[in-house]
């Protein structure tokens, strides 16, 4: 049994049908766990169940243990970091972050040493007396960070947390999540609709897609090894190809697109699933495309719509036949002469999907 | 230009139009004579003197006051909840609901002052000073919960649910963390609800009774059958009065945004 | 389970409030209504109606009142408009203090307020006084306790709140939306009347809607300016009820007041460009 288990959730009603349907879910303790997906996948509907502010109508929520299904919110150990943090706004730093110490009863000088020592861990020292008003996003994002730390949850909660603060605040603010994640082993789960985030943050990314997971995996496996079409497209493999399968074997399979071969060693799904002779979609990313000027292995020839510098690198906009493709190289733009052009990807890089 | 012109005038025209007659009033109650003449004559505080020692005028203020106290905090107790249930719940007949609680202020008060009365003559014989503010508080209902609950759509609803999540009950929630953020739109209600009461006279006029009547009343019935600047002076401290109350709001909470 | 938790509390939130309000407020209002359908023996009738309706002096007053409403409104939506328009346009500061202005005569006690126009309007008034004084009259004019009195006594209540809704419903209307159009090529005034009318037309008929109905269900200002000599609806009412202690006039003309009053919101809603909440 892993520290939290959800078993076969109902949960999350809109006009009658729920958003997760006979959902399961486990995490590990001390994981840092990221459900990835875009809105409406069913990511915040699963964290407000666990929270208890949705109630499951069938299944099972249980964390270190404890039942947690029929408990209000309340009286559930969690510790809730909100997108818009959430503090406030009539109390002190030190009296929001003393909020669920009191609430819990802790002795009253049992509470400042506790305040010193979390303020200090999130870099707020001296900012006991400021009120919320007063402080940068960031700031006021730690400060809900301390709230919830400081009562010694079973595990924390993040919704999208930094998604209002600027790129820059955001890149720092991971680096401290993670870093307090490691210091204290809380374990964590984590929403957010940015892969990015979810890569760099995560032990494992469960990626959900209209209330069911499409794939559960380390960073490395979701972006190197998407397993499922939504996954592809999800984690950037925005180039997609059709054709038809030649044949398959353990290492590689054969595909023809429009007269041309390519080879993939790696198909999403099972490879039971596919048999010669069906029509399958190849799916690469724009920056593992290389371009080519003779024929070489596993390349194929795209005509140019147009090439945009960008520096260190160029992006173009090709198609093949009815495909629109992107590929991003490094270096200057081809001379405008020039109509088309073979790009080639590694076998590893592509992957076979069965059309569906 | 000229177009500016023309709207600065009516406007000007407009404010004196508006604010004249209560410069009148306070200029003319400072006559030495008894006389409703004006420009008054002379300068004289008698009538201010007189209102002071009047004791129908002394004993209806305090009734007001004390009417308008009780039918307001009830009003606020009672409809505060309701406010919540507007902002924070969604249910069949909502809308309805929500109409049914603003239609004391659209029912003309006169009617709801007589329904009252046959009422609590013919069905449930309430003595009068009891009707008297069961009728003062059905009235400021739709004050209360519609100022509150405009204060409540602005607060962050993810405040009550980081205080759950911190051990809160949803009560204690309430009280700790969603009244203290609310307390100018609470004010606000107060006292636009207090005056409403204060100055009520359609739903008065059928409540009151020996012993039970409310200061507007009391200058109605003063007017019938006395003509002297006396109503003048009372006025005048009426109208001070409000002057302050609405600058001490203004300045402490914007109080146009509620109108 | 803890849904069944939610909607205890919900009830609990809710029901306080609405029975006060059904038992102090509903129920009041019903049993007036069908008092007015009784007859002398107990029985479900017309009659009363019938009395009332055919009644000289209430279809006096009657008409009476709807055209002191019919005067009163126009009167405040010319004067209004303008006044409001200009006062969305002045520097914060200022507009604060023209908003505290105007509120002034809504927070007043309505006899004070009502009481003033008799020291201007009175024999010995200010009117009458300037006049002869000047020449212009013989002698004092009878302006009490004339419908004139009752006119100008509810724009000084309703000038107001019309003032009010227009301002809120023309601060909706983006100063974006009006730079456009004035760019587009609109005057001053073609401005004003193609954009920012039609844009707050909600709000001019929210306005209408309380200065009408307002007006004709107003008590103080009649009460005080018309006096018995010039009934309105409303005073006509009271001395049915208090002072002449026919109940069952007073019953039915309380409900052709309630009625009057629905039709008028329902009706004018009806005049909303687009359903707006």
């Amino acid at each position: 049994m892993s520290f939290i288990e959800l078993t076969n959730i109902d949960a999350g009603y809109i006009k009658g049908n729920p958003v997760l349907k006979e959902f399961h879910l486990s995490v590990e303790k001390g994981e840092l766990v990221s459900l990835l997906g875009p809105s409406g996948c069913g990511k915040t509907t699963t964290l407000r169940t666990i929270a208890g502010f949705i109630m499951a109508e069938r299944g099972k929520v249980v964390v270190g243990g404890r039942d947690y299904t029929d408990l209000p919110p309340n009286k559930r150990n969690i510790g809730l970091v909100f997108q818009n943090y959430a503090l406030f706004p009539h109390l002190s730093v030190y009296e929001n972050v003393a909020y669920g110490l009191k609430r819990r009863k802790v002795e009253k000088r049992l509470i400042q040493g506790e305040i010193e020592d979390v303020l200090k861990l999130v870099s707020l020292t001296g900012f006991e007396e400021r009120l919320p008003a007063q402080l940068s996003g960031g700031q006021r994002q730690r400060v809900a960070l301390a709230r919830s730390i400081v009562i010694k949850p079973d595990l924390l909660l993040l919704d999208e947390p930094l998604s209002n603060l600027d790129a820059k605040l955001r890149d720092e603010m991971r680096a401290e999540l993670s870093r307090l994640q490691h210091q204290l082993g809380i374990t964590m789960i984590y929403v957010t609709h940015d892969q990015i985030e979810a890569l760099s943050l995560s032990s494992r990314i469960i990626v959900m897609n209209e209330g069911n997971i499409e794939q559960i995996g380390t960073p490395e496996d979701i972006y190197e090894r998407p397993e499922t079409p939504f996954v592809a497209r999800f984690i950037g493999f925005d180039n997609h190809l059709e054709g038809q399968l030649i044949s398959k074997s353990e290492e590689e399979l054969v595909v023809d697109v429009d007269g041309t071969t390519l080879v993939s060693s790696r198909s999403s799904g099972s490879l039971d699933l596919i048999n010669n002779g069906d029509p399958v979609e190849l799916y690469f990313r724009p920056d593992d495309t290389k371009l080519l000027d003779e024929e070489e292995n596993n390349s194929i020839k795209a005509d140019i719509d147009y090439a945009n510098y960008q520096g260190n690198t160029t992006q173009y906009s090709l198609h093949v036949g009815e495909s629109n493709l992107r590929a991003i190289v490094s270096g200057k733009p081809v001379p405008a002469d020039v109509k088309s052009i073979r790009i080639s990807i590694a076998p590893n890089k592509l992957i076979v999907e069965k059309k569906e | 230009m000229k177009k500016s012109k023309l709207l600065i005038f009516i406007t000007i025209v407009m404010f004196v139009f508006l604010l004249g007659p209560f410069l009148v009033i306070i200029i003319s109650s400072f006559s030495n004579n008894a006389v409703m003449r004006f420009p008054p004559e002379g300068f004289s505080l008698q009538w201010y003197n007189k209102v002071l020692n009047i004791e129908m005028f002394r004993t209806t203020f305090w009734m007001s006051l004390k009417i308008g106290l009780a039918a307001t905090l009830t009003a606020l107790i009672l409809g505060v909840p309701v406010a919540y249930t507007n902002v924070r719940y969604r249910y069949p007949g909502k809308g309805a609901l929500e109409i049914f609680f603003s239609s004391p202020a659209i029912v003309p008060g006169l009617v709801i002052g007589f329904s009252l009365l046959r009422f609590f003559i013919y069905v449930t014989k309430i003595p009068v000073l009891t009707g008297l503010y069961l009728g003062h508080t059905a009235i400021l209902f739709p004050y209360t919960v519609r100022v509150v609950s405009a204060s409540l759509r602005n607060l962050d609803r993810g405040i009550e649910e980081a205080a759950v999540s911190l051990g809160s009950s949803p009560v204690h929630a309430f009280f700790a963390v969603v009244l203290p953020n609310i307390q100018s739109g609470l004010i606000a209600a107060f006292i636009l609800a207090f005056i409403t009461s204060f100055n009520n006279v359609p739903v008065s006029l059928f409540l009151t009774g020996p012993g039970v009547a409310t200061l507007p009343i009391q200058m109605l019935v003063y007017m019938e059958y006395y003509f002297d600047p006396t109503i003048s002076a009372l006025s005048s401290i009426l109208i001070v009065l409000t002057i302050i109350i609405i600058q001490s709001t203004e300045k402490l909470l914007g109080i146009s945004k509620y109108m | 389970m803890n849904r069944l938790h939610l909607k205890k509390t919900f009830v609990l939130l809710l029901i306080p409030g609405l029975i006060f309000l059904l038992f102090f407020f509903l129920v009041p209002l019903l049993f007036v209504l069908v008092e007015s359908f009784k007859g002398a023996d107990g029985g479900i009738t017309l009659i009363r109606y019938k009395e009332v309706l055919t009644n000289p002096q209430f279809r006096l007053v009657f008409a009476r009142t709807l055209k002191i409403a019919l005067i009163v409104t126009p009167i405040a939506v010319l004067v209004g408009y303008p006044s409001a328009y200009l006062m969305t346009k002045l520097p914060a500061a200022k507009k604060s203090i023209l908003m505290s202005l105007v509120i002034l005569p809504l927070m007043t006690s309505p006899v004070a307020r009502t009481y003033a126009w008799i020291v201007i309007l009175g024999k010995y008034g200010i009117v009458n006084q300037t006049l002869t004084s000047i020449g212009i009259l013989k002698e004092p004019v009878r302006l009490m306790y004339t419908e004139g009195a009752i006119i100008v006594g509810l724009l000084q209540l309703f000038l107001p709140i019309m003032i009010l809704t227009l301002v809120s419903a023309m601060e909706n209307v983006q100063d974006e939306v009006e730079e456009a159009a004035l760019s587009l090529g609109s005057g001053k005034a073609g401005c004003f009347f193609r954009v920012i009318v039609p844009l707050s037309f909600d709000g001019l008929i929210m306005g209408v809607t309380l200065v009408f109905t307002g007006s004709i269900t107003a008590y103080v200002t009649p009460a005080i300016l018309g006096g018995a000599k010039v009934l309105t609806l409303s005073t006509l009412m009271r001395q049915e009820a208090l002072v002449l202690m026919n109940w069952e006039a007073a019953t039915v003309i309380a409900v052709i007041m309630i009625l009057t009053t629905l039709i008028l919101y329902n009706g004018l809603r009806l005049f909303k460009p687009r359903t707006l909440v």
